[in-house]
């Protein structure tokens, strides 16, 4: 005689769960569908309970999942550094090229990068002088 | 939620659901499979496990080290309670009782 098999429905519901649960459980989870079957438990519940165990299989985070997860956020955050300073050192450039073709608006200047060495002796302490070449007063 | 939880005397199995903590209590007085255990909780509890259920409880409760699998016979798997399992559900049966001394109390000092 042949062995009773889950129905059709049960078979599908079980082919719903992860590969790794079915090899695990998937003989023994047929076989005590068949039992329950036998018991008078209808078909349909023992289905509509596998499909729900393999929604919150497929929903509940693995540590291997987990692993993945955080690797993927890493390179994600890796890719949105790379990007800003990508976006960086194409914008100074861009700064340095306006700066350089500079039109004059009158009195507003950049600061001027020639630093004028002065000491100050009576505070007792060496410092630099900047002066603006342009302007005192900074825009 | 690790088994440093239950030593540390926290209930651990009040956080992992009612299926759970009736699956070591099934398994306490001895190993059983997925057959066996649906039929001990119905008959102990009065609750019919579904098999969805009973397997996601399962999974759990290896992971987090309160039960271990036996050597197949045939296509079965039985399980049996680990040291760190009774121990957690020890102190799930502790907060329980706590629980419900206090209710029976209440329920006495409110005249219901």
């Amino acid at each position: 005689m042949d062995e009773p098999r889950p129905t059709r429905l049960i078979e599908t519901a079980l082919q719903c769960y992860p590969a790794r649960w079915r090899r695990r459980h998937g003989d023994e989870a047929a076989e005590l569908a068949v039992l329950l079957i036998i018991d008078g438990t209808p078909p349909a519940s023992i289905a509509v309970s596998y499909l729900a165990g393999a929604a919150r299989e497929w929903l509940t985070p693995r540590p291997s999942r987990r692993m993945i997860t955080v690797a993927c956020a890493l390179l994600a955050a890796a890719c949105s550094l790379a990007a800003a300073a990508g976006l960086l050192t194409s914008a100074v450039p861009a700064r340095a090229a306006n700066t350089s073709h500079w039109h004059g608006r009158g009195h507003c200047r950049p600061a001027s990068p020639e630093p004028v060495p002065g000491v100050i002796a009576a505070m007792g302490h060496s410092h630099v002088i900047t002066r603006e070449a342009g302007h005192d007063r900074s825009c | 939620m690790s088994v440093q939880d239950s030593k540390a005397g926290q209930d651990v199995l009040r956080r992992v659901g009612e299926a759970s903590a009736l699956i070591l209590i099934s398994l306490a007085d001895g190993p059983k499979h997925g057959y066996a255990l649906i039929q001990d909780i119905k008959q102990l509890a009065g609750l019919e496990l579904g098999p969805g259920t009973l397997y996601g409880a399962l999974d759990r409760l290896e992971r987090l080290g309160f039960i271990e699998p036996m050597p197949a016979d045939d296509r079965r798997h039985p399980y049996r309670i680990t040291t760190s399992g009774a121990a957690a559900l020890r102190v799930h049966l502790d907060a329980l009782e706590r629980v419900s001394a206090a209710g029976r109390l209440r329920l006495r000092l409110g005249g219901i």
